[in-house]
Formats: C-alpha cells, sequence, structure tokens
C-alpha cells in the first residue's frame, strides 16, 4: 500500500470497507475499497465482476478503476475518488429530497450515457440505485459499483433473478422472469428520475410481493391484454388484486410533458418495448442538453487532438504492458495505462447559468409548442396502458 | 494475451505465444505439455460432472485452465491445483458457485481414483482436508492475478445451435449430439485460446456433418456465409480429432507438484532408451502412443441441404 494512502473512513458494505485515500506520487484523491478475503469463500464473486468488468469500461460516466492490489489477506481496488453518491445528495442539496429540474435532466443524461455505454459492450449493471451513482463537484454523475454486473451474450443463458435492490427492480424479474436483459436497467434508471423528482422513491415495496403490488396500484395490474405473456411468468398468481391504471402525471406532477413521456417510456410493462438507453437519449427532453453536450465535446475532442499531436511529437507512450510478476506480499495486480488528462470541463454552475438562460429564453415559445408537441407524441409513441 | 488491450471478447493468442509457452521455456516438450494439459481438463470435466455442474462452468473453466498455463509453467504450478481453482472461479464466473468442502471432496476422491489407491473418502476436518480447501483458494488467487482479471469467456455453445438451425440440422440424428461433444472435447486443445466461438462452432458442424455423410450447401460455401474460412474450420477439425488418436497415460501423469519432477525424468528415460533401440535396429519408429498424428481431413462434401424429416425440437437450445 506505499503507493497510496489511507485517510478516513467513508463506507461499509458487506463484503468491503471503502476509505477515501491519497495517491503518494501525485497528491490525487482516490477511493481504496478493501475486500477482505474469506478462508472459505476464496475472492468474493462481486469482487470479480467487478474488477472484471470495470477495467474493460472506460467511460467518463461511469467510476474508473486505477488499480487493484493484493495484499496478504484483503483485495484493495483503487477507485477514482467522487464526491458523494446521488442519494446524501438529494439529501443535501434537494428541497426534502427532491431536485431542480435542471439538476435531474443533467444526471439523467449522464445516467443513460453510461447505461448505454455498458449495454453497447454487453454488460448489463443490474444494481442501479441512487446509492450506486457517484457524483462529484463538478457535477458529474458517474455509474458506479459493479459488484452485481454480468456479460451477456446470446441470450439463451438464464440468469439469477435476485438482482438489483427490490425497489428498482423491474417487474418481470419480480414475476421470475430470468431471461432479462438490458430493460432491466431502464426500468431502474425510470424509478431512479422519479425519485429525483419526488424526492422519495416510487415503488418502495418491503419485499417481493409488496414490491409488486407497489407497483401495480400505479401502473394498474397486468393483465394478457396489457402485457402478453404475464400470466406464463413463474410468480403470476391469477388471483392478483386488480388494480386500474392511474395517470402517472398524477404520482410524479412535478414532471413537465417531455419529462413525462420519457419516463413512462422507461416504466412500460414489456420489457421488449421499454425505450432503450440510446433512444432515451435522443429523445426531446434532452434537447437543450444535447446542444450543449454536442459542443462541449466538440471542444474537448479538438483539445483531445491537439494533445495527442503534442505526444506524437514527443516521445511515444509504451503500449503495452505485462502485469509485473513478483515475490513480494504486495503484487499490482492490474494497473491502469497512464491516461492523456482530459481538459476540465465547465464548472457546472455555469452549465446550469447557461441552460437557465436558454430556457428561459424559449419558456414562452415552448409553452406554446409543447401542447401542440405532446399531443403529437401521444400519438408517434405506443404508450403503456395507464393512460 | 494482450493484458492491458483485452475487451470482453475472448483473448486470442498470437503464434509466438503459442509456439514459446512458459511450460516449453521451462525445459518441458510440446508432447508433454499437450498431455498434462489435456489431464487438467480431463481433470475438470470429470469434477464438475461429479459436481452437477453445467456445461457452460466446466467449458470456462478449462478455458481458464488453458489461458493460466500460457502464462505460467507447467513445472511451477500444480495441475491438481490449477484446475479446481478454474473450476471455483469458472463457478462463481458463470453463477453456479460451488462449495469448497465438496470441491475437496470430490477432488480428493478423483486423485485416488487416479492413482488406483483405496477409495476412502476424505476424513472430515483432517488436515489432508483443510490442505486441498487452502490449495483452491490459494489457486484461485494466482489464475485471477495471472489473467489480470480476464475471466470473461464466450463459448460457443449457443452460437453452434443457432447455426444448426439455420442450416436445418437441429432435427438429423447423430449430427446436433456429435457437433455437440466435439465442442465439450475440443477444450481440451488449444483452440478456444486460437479463434473467437463462431469459428469453433462452423468447424464443429462441418466435422460432424462429414462424419453423417450429409453434404451441406457449397454455393456459396454455408461456413462464408457464417463469415468463417475453410482453412479455420479444417485447423480446428484436425485439432479436435488428433484427441481420438491418442489414450492419455492417466496413472503416470503429475497431479501435485512434487509429482512433476520424477515424471519429466521418467520421459526423459524413457525418450533416450528408445532413441538407443532405434539407433540399434536403425529402424525409424514413433513413440507409442506419443505422437498425435495430423487428422486425416480432405474437402469433398458437395451437394445441398438436406430438408428435415420431422420436428423433433433439438435438446440444446
Amino acid at each position: 500500500m506505499e503507493r497510496y494512502q489511507a485517510l478516513e473512513k467513508i463506507g461499509e458494505g458487506t463484503y468491503a470497507t471503502v476509505y477515501k485515500g491519497k495517491n503518494r506520487s501525485n497528491g490525487d484523491a482516490v477511493a481504496l475499497k478493501e475486500i477482505r478475503l474469506d478462508s472459505e469463500e476464496g475472492a468474493p464473486s462481486t469482487a470479480i465482476r467487478e474488477i472484471s468488468l470495470m477495467k474493460e469500461l472506460r467511460h467518463p460516466n461511469i467510476v474508473r478503476l486505477h488499480d487493484v492490489i493484493h495484499t496478504e489477506n484483503k483485495l484493495t481496488l483503487v477507485f477514482e475518488y467522487m464526491d458523494q453518491d446521488l442519494k446524501k445528495y438529494m439529501d443535501q442539496h434537494g428541497n426534502r429530497g427532491a431536485l431542480g429540474h435542471i439538476v435531474i435532466k443533467a444526471f439523467m443524461y449522464q445516467l443513460l450515457k453510461g447505461v448505454a455505454f455498458c449495454h453497447e459492450n454487453r454488460v448489463l449493471h443490474r444494481d442501479l440505485k441512487p446509492q450506486n451513482l457517484l457524483i462529484n463537484r463538478k457535477g458529474e454523475l458517474k455509474l458506479g459499483d459493479f459488484g452485481l454486473a454480468r456479460a451477456f451474450g446470446i441470450p439463451v443463458n438464464t440468469f439469477s433473478n435476485e438482482v438489483v435492490t427490490l425497489w428498482y427492480r423491474a417487474p418481470d424479474v419480480l414475476l421470475g422472469s430470468k431471461t432479462y436483459s438490458t430493460s432491466i436497467d431502464i426500468w431502474s434508471a425510470g424509478c431512479i428520475m422519479a425519485e429525483m423528482y419526488l424526492g422519495r422513491p416510487l415503488f418502495a415495496g418491503s419485499n417481493n410481493q409488496d414490491e409488486l403490488m407497489k407497483i401495480f396500484k400505479v401502473m394498474g395490474t397486468p393483465t394478457e391484454e396489457t402485457w402478453p405473456g404475464v400470466s406464463k411468468l413463474s410468480e403470476y398468481r391469477k388471483d392478483f388484486p386488480y388494480y386500474p391504471p392511474k395517470p402517472l402525471s398524477s404520482v410524479v406532477p412535478m414532471i413537465d410533458t417531455f419529462g413525462m413521456d420519457l419516463l413512462m417510456q422507461m416504466l412500460i410493462y414489456q420489457p421488449q418495448r421499454r425505450i432503450t438507453a440510446k433512444d432515451a437519449l435522443n429523445h426531446v427532453y434532452f434537447n437543450d442538453i444535447r446542444g450543449y453536450a454536442n459542443i462541449q465535446q466538440q471542444q474537448q475532442q479538438q483539445q483531445q487532438q491537439q494533445q495527442q499531436q503534442a505526444q506524437m511529437n514527443g516521445q511515444m507512450m509504451p503500449q503495452q504492458q505485462q502485469p509485473p510478476i513478483s515475490t513480494n506480499s504486495q503484487q499490482h495486480v492490474y494497473q491502469q495505462q497512464p491516461q492523456i488528462p482530459q481538459q476540465p470541463p465547465l464548472p457546472y454552475q455555469a452549465v446550469q447559468m447557461q441552460q437557465q438562460q436558454l430556457l428561459q429564453q424559449q419558456q414562452q415559445q415552448q409553452q406554446m409548442q409543447q401542447q401542440q408537441a405532446y399531443s403529437q407524441q401521444q400519438q408517434m409513441h405506443t404508450m403503456p396502458q395507464h393512460h | 494475451m494482450h493484458q492491458n488491450k483485452l475487451s470482453l471478447q475472448n483473448a486470442l493468442l498470437t503464434l509466438e505465444q503459442l509456439q514459446r509457452t512458459p511450460s516449453r521455456e521451462d525445459g518441458i516438450t510440446e508432447e508433454q505439455e499437450d498431455d498434462l494439459r489435456q489431464f487438467g481438463c480431463h481433470l475438470i470435466q470429470t469434477a464438475g460432472i461429479l459436481l452437477k455442474l453445467p456445461q457452460v462452468a466446466m467449458a470456462t473453466a478449462q478455458i481458464l485452465f488453458q489461458r493460466f498455463f500460457y502464462q505460467a509453467s507447467l513445472r511451477k504450478f500444480a495441475i491438481r491445483d490449477i484446475s479446481i481453482g478454474s473450476i471455483f472461479l469458472a463457478a462463481k464466473v458463470e453463477e453456479c458457485p460451488v462449495r469448497l468442502t465438496d470441491l475437496a471432496n470430490v477432488i480428493d476422491h478423483l486423485q485416488k481414483k487416479f492413482r488406483r489407491s483405496p477409495l476412502d473418502p476424505l476424513v472430515p476436518f483432517g488436515q489432508e482436508f483443510y490442505d486441498l480447501k487452502n490449495a483452491v483458494v490459494i489457486a484461485e488467487m494466482q489464475i485471477l492475478k495471472k489473467l489480470g482479471f480476464n475471466v470473461h469467456v464466450q463459448l460457443p455453445y449457443a452460437i453452434m445451435v443457432n447455426y444448426l438451425k439455420v442450416l436445418e440440422l437441429t432435427d438429423h440424428p447423430t449430427i446436433p449430439q456429435r457437433a455437440w461433444s466435439f465442442l465439450n472435447d475440443g477444450l481440451r486443445t488449444s483452440i478456444y485460446i486460437c479463434y473467437q466461438p463462431p469459428t469453433i462452432a462452423c468447424s464443429v458442424i462441418w466435422l460432424a456433418a462429414r462424419e453423417a455423410e450429409v453434404p451441406l450447401p457449397t454455393n456459396p460455401a454455408w461456413w462464408e456465409v457464417l463469415d468463417s474460412n475453410l482453412e479455420d474450420i479444417e485447423n480446428i477439425a484436425g485439432h479436435i480429432k488428433s484427441l481420438y488418436y491418442k489414450t492419455l497415460p492417466i496413472p503416470d501423469l503429475p497431479l501435485t507438484i512434487n509429482e512433476v519432477e520424477p515424471y519429466l525424468q521418467k520421459q526423459k528415460s524413457i525418450a533416450l532408451a528408445l532413441a538407443d533401440a532405434e539407433s540399434r535396429t536403425g529402424k525409424k519408429k514413433g513413440q507409442d502412443g506419443e505422437e498425435a498424428e495430423q487428422a486425416p481431413v480432405q474437402g469433398g462434401d458437395s451437394g445441398s441441404v438436406v430438408p428435415p424429416k420431422n420436428t423433433r425440437v433439438s435438446r440444446f437450445s
């Protein structure tokens, strides 16, 4: 552990303890996740999954795994440091937990970017919840804790259905489906979106059955008409109490019309009809953010190109690195290559200001257009039955 | 294996890595290495069956085992430890974890069986039991380290079943089962470290169809439609068939690290004696059961798809 110095403890989980730490060579803040190795279990499967997947997933909206260090009876994962998780952020910054519209939109956009990247790379996160979404001072949101994630191939395999914290678990999984896919993460994202507006969880069930009832009371009890094939799922019961669907806008009234449309598409019962992360990013709800993000991306690309050229002119980085094999009690099992430093994005406040101005300008026009656009939207998108 | 460039696709070896393995550098011959690798895979498959693991877990374990010994020498790591470590790890990766106690019991049973010693059960909570359990946990961490946590393995089973459907062969009485068995047996060769799953899937179907004398479309060639080429297919088929031309001398093969040196010594003296005998008789004679001949594979399947006769559903979907 000479390379990193542990400072204060910031969290304790069932199999790991997380410390804030410092990289001694450059003073950078890091998060050190210490995993105890059990002599009965060996390396925890959550740790194996987390390391094997996270070292491959490099994206601005996924927490970066810098290093893995093995000492005699523990494994230490070195992550980039993030200031807090979304749960704490909501408690501290929210109005009784609820966040402002612009912040929510910025967070949702980043969340879906991270999810889209995972899905493109055939990885399911399977445990999206506010506690696993990490936020830093720049207002960046990143997916963390890939302890339940898994790579998926052709959907022939059946997976464990003991995944995702209950409140964010998709109804098809609750009903016993084992052939779920990317849509499982989208349901969770939808629940998180609603929670950011509400300031409390959308469906806070206390057990499997209660969770289903909480969902049914809002979305309506599914039937063969509203969800073809539902009765074939192993946990489906004919005697489920019947609840009629409620308009989601009465449950989460503070969402604007575009946001409501996106939310409803994320919370569709039939998994295959739920919107994909990629399509969600192109939803009209994100129009204003997307315009800004594109400009920012172009700027960053230009900067990167300049940096790369500067680097090409200078020395070449070694491309290949074999893991150092030594007989020490400590080994750096996985060492990430040095990355080209990225220019920090504009401070989050500036983004907010810019967006607020933009919004104010457009507000009047939008209000006029929204009514029209929404009625068109409704025709364009196939809506879930509760409408 | 390119430690830092890997995606979730299977890592493939370069030709140099294939020819200059750590064991070869360590003075183990190619034939010996092949035997030892096959033995480890045999151990994994047999133990997996006793542990009632799904085939995907056994397949993943065998591929992890094979990968490991491209990063480490068979002289330094015991076959027994790395093969059970691979099972333990693969079972976690494939979400069907096994208990250490069960694993220790199974491996002890197999060890006694291979050594033809009496099949007394392992003393519960005895020293031997703890040593075995400990060895598994240590081996697991060794594998994770040497492979840099690249423990995701893509398997060709599902792809193969899909290809059978495309070729309308799922109802054939022998081809599906035989192709499936070739996939299982092929785990004992280097094909999974040298080719991606779709090519392997094509090859086993090609081989199974040849043996059943079922012609498949050649214009255009079906494997080209499935993005494979005949050279790779024939190469893989050759590797698989070579397995059936020899039997493993199981009782002689080393399980633990202490048994490796005596085994290599014995092999060396046998080789010397053979060379001596050869020079005396002047007659060229291959080492008995040592040399795996290239499988007799020739081209020559032409014709069109045979239409399905009945509508039995595939057992593998």
